[in-house]
């Protein structure tokens, strides 16, 4: 079986969704192959603070459900952060900590420090002592399973019974409460609490592999399907030259292919599952490997290099294997595990018409922000060039803003 | 010590300047350099004789040999055609730490398995009769006597053992956490008045101005608290340097000869893997012949250890993955699972061994030795050299005895054998401590464990403080109230002074899921502002990487990625 589209974008992570929807509202036909979780469900929901970015990447940040722009949030290493931004679930404390006070509401969670918040967080946090709890088991269940308990409408009412009940034992008043992560970031849910209580009420940020990954991927196959970006489930295998059409590309999953005029790669660096460290002597001192190599590789056979610091990876080892001391973790700040990735140039080339975003791109930082920027541009290169190919999108499409240097 | 130009202990004709800046207000009757297990050691029997004791430690308690050895108390097997009396001490000395620790110590027995074949038929007769003459010592540290199996009752209990057997002899040692075992001894010092200096190091150890109203004090020590930059002065009759495979480096601080210390650094290097894989301590045979071993211990199983020259930094000592390979090669012979078992990280640290040229690593002697500087016109400094874990408290000992005689005119005998360390009084029921305080039995036991009948202390602490029920490192488990508990009372100024006591961060997780909020208690303990917080976290994770990464598979590797990434993540830091 096999399909036609103009872009196949290979990842469903940040990048990857980027690199989607800005190709598609930049006037090229998209495919998006879905490989499943990856580092971007292990969010925390926290955005750091970098360079301003551009209007494109603003937009499609708001369809991924994030607000960008000076926040503070509070995370649950129990601090308040200053961030670049945030999902949109996470109260924002920072025009509430100018003149206002905001009550931390105590729970006996796990990861859950209301009192080392307010110790930390200025003047204007204040400790509150509510019952949030309604079961013995809720002082151990993920917070994805507590925030779930919230979907039933009376207990969200009892929860604001307790709530108002603590406001009025306050004896100061309070004009927002932070929850501990509680209500699945679902800002539907946060205003409909915060109408029964009469105040805002809000969450602090997630642990991975909580809320806010979920959030990502909901709020991403929401943009996607608006943006008319077509998703595939599967993994790819492998991206090569279509036969006998050296323009086009052809992309392997496990049942079926793809034909592309451009491929953006976006399956992540090593924790999403796009790179993988795989040393020659993997097990650990079995006989000597049959070959040296290098220790890295990508999960996709596809034409690009993996390098580091800007140049190409070569064998690090010995006749016994990989030495990973030499190439690893953290001789210097910079080591060859953080920055190994694929070559490319600043908009993303790795190849004639094969982009590359996110982690998977060697020496970039790996952040989210930066992680949508690059699939952004990558997104807008791969249209301007699969636009002018096939001439089959109107113009005003093709012009879309060139990405910045 | 700038104006000082040759600070030394030479006799005072030799020395020029004398204490510089103002008279050092703290007066000791010993200063102990070095917090390893021989300077806590003496610490606290000099305390417990009522002498007033300073320590000196220029790391963290437990930070060189101490806190990275095999996390045994052995009772010296392979001395025994030697040096029977050496066996035998050392056997007595572990019955003593029981007595003394009951908490800390746990069961390990070993299996040897011995291999088919003409000489193992031979091996194991001779094997079984040296074991037959241990037995005569395992009663004095309540060990089982030794066993013989058949390849049968091998396998049965250790089905992972592979390669055709003629069976296996088994012999009982007792396992502890060295780290603990430190920083108990030094906690039973302050207790009796002693003071502990951590991260802390001796710049200059000088003679004090002669007095003439017959004033005890002979020398001043001098130090740098590394973490403060304050300097630290104490005044003291006797000095004691116990600086284990630095104590070269600290006799040439006092301008002593560093040829009368010398000790021939033998690193030994640890890897731990994520579980523990078997019931028994498992020993092998490495490709030179040596014998290495897989031993469970606590939750998790390690693998030991190599034995080579060192001459590297002694301040940072690390596996690499060629001594990684060694290890694995050597015990997969007799183990093959360990090849695909999980490896969450290495340790490494370097023994103290005595000197002797042209001998290989494994012949020279752990006997271990005192040196009196009276010889090298210092009277009252001397220096503990050699030594192992297990001997540690006869060799405390040997010098307390020595020195509160010739020094002190003192005749109080030792107690501390008989005196139980903090917590060591009794081992309350961790199952009862769980229902009463509302936590998991896990985490009970594990806080039990390490701290004995001060888990009492700990857990009272939650019922006024519940928050700090929060359970800080799942792994471990480990509860604020205990990360709080080591800052308050065991002198952890670091996130990783704080692993080394309670094991935080040490789990499979690497610390990703505690560093950030120990660093956090930490700083808030010591008042110091948040983003010291995550720079003591940091710290932690970076160093803890660097001594996982010699280990790493795939796996490994996705997990690091995913540590750091999250780290860098709740602390806002872009690399």
């Amino acid at each position: 079986m096999s399909g036609v589209a103009a872009i196949v974008v290979v990842g469903a992570g940040v990048a990857g969704s980027g690199a989607a929807i800005a190709a598609a509202q930049a006037g090229a036909r998209v495919t998006l192959v879905d490989g499943a979780a990856g580092a971007s469900t292990l969010w925390t929901g926290a955005i750091d603070a970098g360079a301003d970015p551009s209007d494109e990447v603003r937009a499609v940040a708001g369809r991924l459900g994030v607000v960008l722009g000076p926040s503070a949030i509070a995370t649950t290493t129990g601090l308040v952060r200053r961030v670049g931004g945030h999902e949109a679930g996470i109260l924002d404390l920072l025009p509430l900590l100018q003149d206002r006070t905001v009550g931390v509401v105590r729970c006996e969670r796990p990861g859950w420090h209301a009192s080392a918040l307010v110790r930390t967080g200025g003047s204007g946090l204040v400790l509150l002592d509510a019952t949030m709890l309604r079961l013995v088991d809720e002082r151990l269940v993920p917070d994805a399973d507590f925030a779930a308990r919230h979907d039933d409408p009376d207990r969200l009412g009892w929860l604001s019974d307790r709530l108002r009940s603590a406001l009025q034992r306050a004896g100061r008043p309070v004009h927002a409460l932070l929850l501990p992560p509680s209500l699945g970031l679902d800002r539907a849910r946060a205003d409909e609490l915060s109408r029964l209580v009469g105040i805002p009420c809000g969450e602090a940020t997630g642990v991975p592999g909580g809320p806010p990954g979920l959030r990502f991927e909901r709020a991403r196959n929401r943009a996607l399907a608006s943006a008319g970006v077509a998703v595939v489930a599967g993994r790819a295998t492998s991206v090569a030259t279509a036969a006998g059409n050296p323009d086009r590309w052809t992309v392997r999953l496990e049942d079926r292919e793809l034909d592309a005029e451009a491929v953006v790669l976006a399956t992540g660096g090593l924790v999403g599952g796009g790179l993988e460290y795989q040393p020659s002597e993997a097990m650990l001192a079995a006989a000597l490997p049959p070959t040296a190599r290098p220790a890295f590789r990508c999960t996709i056979d596809a034409p690009v290099r993996l390098g580091a610091h800007g140049r190409p990876l070569e064998v690090p080892g010995t006749i016994f294997g990989v030495a990973p001391e030499s190439i690893a973790w953290p001789l210097s700040r910079d080591a060859l595990m953080d920055r190994v990735g694929v070559l490319c140039d600043e908009a993303g080339h790795a190849a004639p018409r094969l982009y590359a975003a996110g982690e998977l791109v060697a020496d970039t930082p790996r952040t989210w922000l930066r992680a949508l920027e690059s699939g952004v541009r990558a997104g807008l290169a791969a249209a301007r060039e699969t636009v002018k190919v096939t001439g089959a999108h109107p113009a005003s499409h093709a012009q879309a803003p060139a990405s910045r240097p | 010590v700038p104006d000082d130009p040759a600070p030394s202990l030479r006799p005072p004709d030799a020395i020029m300047a004398i204490s510089p800046g103002p008279a050092p207000t703290d007066v000791f009757d010993v200063a102990v350099i070095g917090g390893g297990v021989n300077g806590t050691g003496v610490a606290r029997d000099l305390s417990l004789r009522g002498l007033r004791v300073v320590v000196f430690e220029r790391n963290d308690l437990a930070f060189g040999a101490s806190g990275n050895s095999s996390g045994m108390i052995h009772g010296g097997v392979r001395y025994l055609s030697q040096s029977p009396h050496v066996t035998e001490t050392s056997c007595r000395d572990s019955g003593y730490i029981q007595h003394i620790a009951p908490h800390l110590l746990f069961r390990m027995p070993f299996l040897m398995p011995i291999k088919t074949g003409l000489k193992g038929r031979i091996a194991i007769e001779l094997i079984d009769a040296y074991f037959r003459a241990y037995d005569d010592y395992q009663p004095l540290k309540r060990g089982e006597p030794h066993c013989r199996l058949d390849a049968s009752d091998m396998s049965r209990l250790e089905p992972g053992l592979t390669g055709s057997l003629l069976g296996g002899i088994t012999f009982d040692e007792w396992g502890i956490d060295g780290a603990r075992l430190c920083t108990l001894n030094a906690l039973d010092a302050i207790e009796h008045g002693a003071r502990v200096h951590t991260h802390t190091t001796v710049e200059s150890v000088t003679r004090a101005p002669p007095a003439p109203d017959g004033d005890p004090v002979r020398y001043v020590v001098e130090g740098r608290d590394l973490l403060t930059q304050e300097v630290v002065r104490a005044a003291a009759h006797v000095v004691v340097n116990a600086t284990g495979a630095w104590s070269p480096v600290t006799a040439s601080l006092g301008g002593l000869p560093q040829a009368r210390v010398r000790v021939r650094p033998g690193k030994g290097i640890h890897v731990v893997l994520d579980r523990r894989l078997t019931n028994y301590g498992i020993l092998s045979e490495a490709i030179d012949g040596r014998q290495i071993f897989l031993e469970p211990w606590q939750n998790v199983s390690i693998l030991g250890t190599t034995d080579d020259d060192y001459y590297g930094d002694l301040d940072d000592v690390r596996a690499t993955s060629e001594e990684v390979r060694y290890l694995v090669q050597g015990v997969a012979r007799v183990f093959p699972s360990v090849r695909t078992a999980r490896a969450i990280g290495t340790y490494a640290g370097v023994r103290p061994t005595l000197y002797a040229y042209g001998k290989p690593e494994d012949a020279l002697s752990r006997e271990h030795e005192i040196v009196d500087h009276a010889a090298d016109g210092s009277p009252g400094v001397y220096s503990m050299i050699g030594g192992k874990l297990a001997s540690y408290r006869i060799f405390s000992q040997e010098l307390s005895d020595l020195t509160s005689q010739k020094d002190f005119d003192l005749s109080t005998p030792c107690a501390t054998h008989t005196r139980p360390l903090p917590g060591g009084e009794r081992v309350p029921d961790a199952l009862e401590l769980a229902q009463k305080h509302g936590i998991t039995p896990v985490a009970a036991r594990r806080v039990v464990y390490r701290h004995g009948a001060r888990a009492l202390r700990i857990l009272e602490r939650t019922a006024r403080h519940p928050s700090e029920k929060d359970v800080t490192c799942p792994c471990e488990p480990v509860l604020e109230a205990e990360v709080r508990h080591v800052v308050r009372h065991e002198l952890a100024r670091t996130v990783h002074d704080v692993a080394r006591r309670t094991r935080l961060g040490y789990g499979a997780c690497g610390g990703m899921r505690c560093a950030a909020r120990c660093g956090q208690i930490v700083a808030e303990e010591r008042g110091l502002p948040p983003h010291e917080a995550f720079a003591l976290a940091r710290d932690f994770v970076e160093r803890q990487a660097t001594t996982r990464v010699v280990a790493m598979g795939p796996e490994q590797a996705r997990q690091e990625a995913l540590t750091l990434a999250h780290l860098r993540a709740s602390m806002g830091i872009e690399r």
